[in-house]
């Protein structure tokens, strides 16, 4: 608790010297979740220096239950977010002028988990069952996917455990694949237990963190969040070749802030998450880009499920240099 | 190497080893036995030490769940306050030493206000603290202790977290939901009671568990909610851990005791990887679980200090066998030692060496006894050797006399006539090593007769050499007498055969040639027939006469024979030595081959036919001795004589 405040209060200082005149060389990049290896390409180019060489002088603050990306970005807190897709577009809903500056995680890694035992051999048999789900952004992919399928599950909240999934209170749960799957396996279930499906194989993956500031910070420094923007990617670039030093690096930020896990699930979620940073033969992203098509379907699905009702042509939503240099 | 060794040497080797052998397998079965002896009595402590400390978290659990219930008892059924609320709990925590907080949550109000509103009464630096988590933007409504009652309809444990609301401690709570009292069960909110995991982990801690030993928790989820690595706490399940360590083993472990099963399994430390013991046992009602780690070094210390004592002693123990069987050898050997001396003294040839004479009955004394009896036989055995010696070289001195007599009484220079010319002969006697009695001589009776005569004694030695001397004494006196050979060997046999005690005899031809004529008339008393070898070339015996051998009885008269000799014909003379003479096989030289040889050297002179003769036996008998004496004589009459 000590450090978290320390870490608050460095980030109210920061906050307060940047408000103060337009931030320059300052950045402050918050994430969406709280320290792992998510966000393992943005601790190494700290540590290692790229964006310090791109005149970037970066402070990384993590995320959690209590604390809201979207409103520090908009609150002049921090500067940059990572946020998922759907997150960011629901930031603009609530008028949030947010806007893409690099599109980290382009491939879905959202899955459905579901006990094999409750009788759930395919996704049809969660109709009328209990499925735990998170709120909003996250959850729309998946109601998207329900709706498709003409399956009707009874939703019961989900936040940041899936305890409610372990104590057999759920039928099924809604799971990152790096992530809460793999929590799962780690309290003894065996994967044999599992019906799981990824929605990106049934055709409901949607892009999910990329790299988001407020419309007028990257208008007013094009070039600082252009930076910021590549020495992020060269980071993952780093990771993705010292995947140990990048698990090093993640274990030394949750220590720091007493974040719960351990390294073989850190190294779980970096090895899940990569293929989904950097494309493969068959797919169609580029590395660091938001596709037009995949932002224009994301779009239209959570038009659809009534999520955001919005006019946002992706070249306003998706800044780059290119196209909004002044 | 151990042949090298003395006995005592070899004794003491061999009982060591043997010693050592008989010592390593007691210590090995002894080690065997104390190990799983001890291994029974640590999984008995053990397992009691687990259930225990199991009961007493039990305890720990059941006040803390009791304390929840009883706040959401009054609370469902009295129309409280807030304040009223935060009275309750400061009661609760204050007078619950195991209960670090405890909360209430409403999700609509409480009589009195219609806000969420949640009070929080917990422990701060020695004091009760108290806050409202509904908040400062805390979302109590998100938090696994609020939404698990909720959704699962009944109280619950959360799985162990790092409070961020109050307490910002490790913590596990105990969640009861509240419903509202009027019959239909509509979720109002939860009472909670926190136990701090630091009150645990130091319960865990003051266990008597060994220099080495320690203890750990396990939430229901596998999660290491107590464990001598802080690191782990909170960050690690036993199955990341055995995920990282890829150790299957290790998650079927936690399987069981996530499953509540309770047990006694080695197992291998996580960081130090120390072979160990692992008592586990379930804590409380959720799955939780607790396991006691004794390293397997407490028992095998046990037994290595116990080994080190019996090998400690055992080696006492040698130290004194080893003196023992030194002494013991020793005093075997000691005789054995002095034994060895009193046989080199004899092998020097001092037979009058002292034989120790070490007492009692064992196979040492008897040796000695023998070896003391094999010296005294030893003795009289030489003095009767010696006897035996002297014996022997008077009888050789004695032979050696009996050879001089034979052969100082024959005719030894030839050509015995050197001034006559009409005639030659030529003799050799070889004795034999035992002088056998075999005589030969000739003289001329006046100018115109020769007298040749052959015998042989039968019998050895000095009897049968004087015999042999007095024989040929009388033979050349009755010649003196009578010339008619067959009259003399009359009266030989006469003389002889009288009061002949020692039934001694002899063989005897005798011939007289008148030089001048050539006639030769002879006797023969049992001898072998001469051969006359005609300067013709043919070879024939002397026609044969009857008569007996000379000296054995007074019986039958001797006939005469008569037979011409031309000149050049040569009468050769033999004993049986020659027919007789033996190689080394044993085989005889034979008539045949003595005639064969008489007809190669018959144009040879009489001096070099007899030595051809015995040139031709020496080359049959190849060195072997010979039994008889060998005696040849030959006579020839001079041609154009």
């Amino acid at each position: 608790m000590g450090r978290r405040l320390s870490i608050t209060g460095v980030l109210v200082a920061v906050a307060a010297t940047a408000s103060a005149e337009v931030p320059a060389t300052h950045v402050r990049l918050v994430l969406p979740w709280r320290h792992q290896a998510q966000f393992a390409g943005y601790y190494a180019a700290l540590k290692h220096g790229l964006y310090a060489q791109d005149g970037l002088d970066v402070t990384i603050v993590g995320g959690g239950p209590g604390r809201d990306a979207v409103e520090l970005v908009r609150g002049g807190q921090a500067d940059v977010a990572v946020l998922p897709l759907s997150a960011a577009l629901l930031a603009r809903e609530h008028g949030g002028p947010v806007v893409n500056v690099a599109q980290v995680v382009n491939r879905s890694n959202l899955m459905l988990v579901a006990w094999r035992n409750r009788g759930i051999r395919r996704l049809k048999d969660l109709e009328g069952r209990r499925v735990s789900m998170w709120q909003e952004e996250l959850s729309a992919p998946f109601l998207d996917f329900f709706g498709e399928e003409g399956i009707k599950p009874i939703f019961v909240p989900q936040y940041f455990s899936v305890e409610l999934f372990l104590r057999r209170g759920v039928d099924a749960c809604a799971a990152m694949e790096y992530n809460e799957y793999h929590g799962i396996l780690q309290a003894g279930v065996d994967p044999s237990q599992l019906t799981v499906a990824r929605l990106r194989d049934a055709g409901f993956g949607i892009p999910e963190d990329g790299l988001y500031c407020l419309e007028s910070v990257a208008r007013g420094n094009p070039y600082v969040v252009a930076r910021f923007a590549a020495a992020s990617l060269a980071g993952w670039r780093w990771v993705a070749d010292h995947q140990d030093e990048a698990l090093d690096l993640t274990m030394e930020y949750l220590r720091h802030d007493h974040v719960p896990g351990n390294r073989s699930h850190m190294r779980w979620m970096l090895t899940t998450l990569l293929p989904s940073i950097f494309p493969s033969a068959g797919d169609q992203w580029t590395f660091g880009r938001l596709r037009h098509e995949d932002y224009d379907r994301t779009l239209a699905r959570l038009t659809d499920h009534g999520v955001v009702h919005l006019n946002l042509p992706f070249e306003v939503f998706c800044w780059s240099t290119e196209t909004h240099a002044p | 190497m151990l042949r090298r060794l003395g006995i005592a040497g070899r004794m003491s080797l061999l009982v060591l080893v043997g010693g050592a052998v008989i010592l390593g397998v007691v210590v090995g079965v002894s080690a065997h036995v104390s190990r799983g002896m001890l291994e029974r009595e640590l999984e008995a402590k053990a397992t009691a030490l687990a259930t225990s400390v199991a009961n007493r978290l039990d305890a720990v659990e059941r006040s803390i769940t009791r304390s929840a219930v009883g706040i959401a008892h009054a609370v469902e059924n009295l129309p409280v306050s807030r304040e009223q609320v935060v009275t309750l709990l400061q009661a609760v925590v204050r007078d619950n030493p195991d209960v670090y907080g405890a909360a209430a949550a409403f999700q609509g109000g409480v009589p009195g206000t219609s806000r969420a509103t949640c009070p929080y009464v917990y422990r701060h630096e020695g004091s009760l603290a108290v806050k409202d988590l509904a908040e400062g933007g805390y979302r109590f409504q998100i938090r696994d202790w609020y939404t698990l009652p909720m959704e699962l309809g009944q109280p619950v444990w959360t799985e162990p977290y790092y409070d961020e609301g109050g307490g910002g401690i490790v913590m596990a709570t105990y969640s009861v939901p509240l419903s509202t009292g009027t019959g239909e069960t509509r979720f109002r909110g939860v009472v909670t009671c926190d136990v701090s995991l630091a009150g645990i982990s130091g319960l865990i801690a003051s266990l008597p568990l060994g220099e080495a030993g320690y203890g750990f928790v396990l939430s229901a989820d596998g999660t290491v909610v107590s464990h001598r690595v802080k690191q782990y706490i909170m960050n690690e399940t036993i199955f990341s851990l055995a995920e990282a360590r890829g150790d299957p083993t290790l998650h079927a472990l936690g399987l069981r005791m996530v499953h509540g099963e309770s047990g006694f399994v080695p197992f291998t430390t996580f960081t130090t990887k120390t072979p160990s013991f692992l008592a586990f046992a379930p804590v409380g009602a959720e799955g939780w679980s607790l396991g006691l780690v004794f390293p397997k070094e407490a028992v095998t210390s046990r037994v290595r200090a116990l080994g080190q004592t019996q090998i400690l002693f055992g080696i006492a123990g040698f130290a004194g066998l080893l003196v023992v069987v030194l002494a013991i050898s020793r005093s075997i050997t000691r005789p054995l030692r002095h034994l060895d001396a009193a046989t080199r003294a004899l092998a020097g040839g001092n037979l009058d060496a002292p034989v120790p004479e070490p007492g009692g009955n064992d196979e040492v004394a008897h040796l000695a006894a023998s070896f003391a009896q094999m010296q005294r036989d030893l003795r009289i055995h030489i003095d009767q050797l010696q006897a035996t010696t002297a014996a022997k070289e008077r009888i050789e001195r004695e032979l050696q006399i009996a050879r001089a007599i034979q052969l100082a009484l024959l005719p030894k220079t030839f050509p015995p006539f050197p001034e006559r010319n009409d005639l030659e002969i030529y003799a050799v006697l070889e004795p034999a090593r035992e002088v056998g009695g075999d005589f030969y001589d000739f003289f001329l009776l006046g100018e115109d007769r020769l007298v040749l005569v052959i015998g042989d004694v039968a019998g050895k030695g000095v009897p049968a050499a004087i015999y042999m001397a007095v024989t040929r004494t009388m033979i050349r006196a009755l010649f003196r007498e009578d010339s008619e050979p067959a009259e003399v060997l009359n009266r030989l046999n006469q003389e002889l055969a009288e009061d002949n005690d020692s039934g001694m005899f002899v063989t005897v031809f005798c011939a007289v040639v008148d030089l001048r004529g050539g006639e030769c008339r002879y006797a023969n008393g049992g001898h072998n027939p001469p051969l006359v070898i005609r300067a013709s070339g043919e070879l024939e015996p002397v026609p044969s006469v009857s008569g007996y051998v000379v000296g054995a009885i007074e019986g039958p008269p001797f006939a005469s024979g008569a037979l011409i000799l031309a000149p050049g014909d040569t009468l050769f003379l033999y004993t049986d030595g020659v027919v007789e003479c033996m190689d080394r096989a044993g085989g005889l030289y034979g008539d045949a081959r003595t005639r064969e040889r008489l007809m190669d050297l018959r144009q040879t002179s009489c001096n070099d036919l007899i030595k051809g003769v015995r040139e031709g036996l020496r080359r049959h008998a190849d060195g072997a001795e010979q039994s008889d004496d060998i005696t040849m004589l030959a006579f020839r009459l001079a041609r154009g004589a």
